[in-house]
């Protein structure tokens, strides 16, 4: 938890505020002073949760490309997993299946607290599997503990590649 | 038009409909818990599609579109924090699977 500052707080405002004008999408003055008076005070109150470094860095159009086919790329993949839960629910599998928890190890390029939980909040969005915990061990390697329900593979990095595929990939684009 | 929307309501039914059988079906706590993300993910999103396009058929315009955009958002941004902390509690507070892990790496974890 980092100190509030003036950066932090107008970093956590704007987004406050453009939430809210999407939300009410009206530009009456009225609505715009109660908005920002909502905002500021959310921001005074959450923007040390929020921002730990750079206070801007949402406020930057390439992240925001990233973002959209990060999007693609997990609705594909939480469609495809969809499917094989549809499988194993509707089939006598559910009974038999053997569940376990993997640890897998992070990617090189996620570093960050918010790529970690963008790639565990992912991995939890599939149905199939659920991030049960995130752990860093002494050479500063993350990794998750993983609870899958259809288990296939249990050597680490194998699991890795079947559980993130290349979702870890485009995560780690947005938090560089 | 109007037969996409049909098709999309079908899709984001029938995904609900596998996890609440899921939920009932599934042996244990852990099964249980994994079936449910279907309802959240797959019948969210057709259903938000589904409206999506029934707001431009009908001509609702772009707030309509932009504010189910948001609650797809919502959804899919708080469904997964809410099924990490129930599944952590659950295996925090020893509740056994229905057939033994066939792999526990949180175990060693727990005793560092």
């Amino acid at each position: 938890m980092e100190k509030r500052s003036f950066s932090s707080w107008l970093g956590t405002f704007i987004p406050c505020f453009l939430l809210w004008l999407l939300l009410t999408w009206s530009l009456e003055l009225r609505e715009i002073i109660l908005g920002a008076a909502v905002s500021a005070i959310v921001a005074w109150f959450t923007a040390r949760f929020f921002i730990h470094k750079k206070p801007f860095f949402l406020l930057n159009p390439v992240k925001w490309v990233h973002m959209v086919v990060y999007a693609v790329v997990l609705v594909v993949e939480v469609i495809k997993a969809n499917i094989a839960m549809a499988g194993i629910v509707l089939s006598s599998k559910c009974k038999t299946c053997q569940s376990g928890i993997v640890l897998i190890p992070a990617g090189e390029d996620i570093k960050s607290d918010y790529a970690l939980s963008t790639v565990s909040n992912a991995i939890t969005l599939t149905p199939g599997t659920i991030t049960m915990d995130v752990a860093e061990d002494k050479t500063g390697k993350n990794y998750y503990y993983v609870h899958w329900l259809d288990l296939q593979e249990t050597d680490p990095e194998k699991a890795g590649e079947m559980i993130k595929g290349t979702l870890e990939k485009y995560a780690g684009r947005i938090w560089k | 038009m109007i037969y996409a929307i049909y098709v999309f309501i079908a899709i984001g039914v029938f995904f609900s409909f596998v996890g609440t059988l899921g939920v009932m079906r599934m042996p244990d706590v852990y099964g249980k818990l994994q079936a449910s993300t279907c309802i959240a993910t797959m019948g969210t999103l057709s259903i938000t599609v589904a409206g999506v396009l029934y707001a431009i058929h009908a001509g609702m315009g772009v707030s309509v579109c932009i504010k189910l955009a948001i609650l797809l958002l919502f959804v899919w941004g708080t469904n997964p924090v809410s099924n990490h902390a129930l599944i952590k509690a659950a295996y925090k507070m020893g509740v056994k699977p229905y057939k033994e892990f066939k792999i526990d790496s949180y175990k060693e974890e727990e005793k560092k």
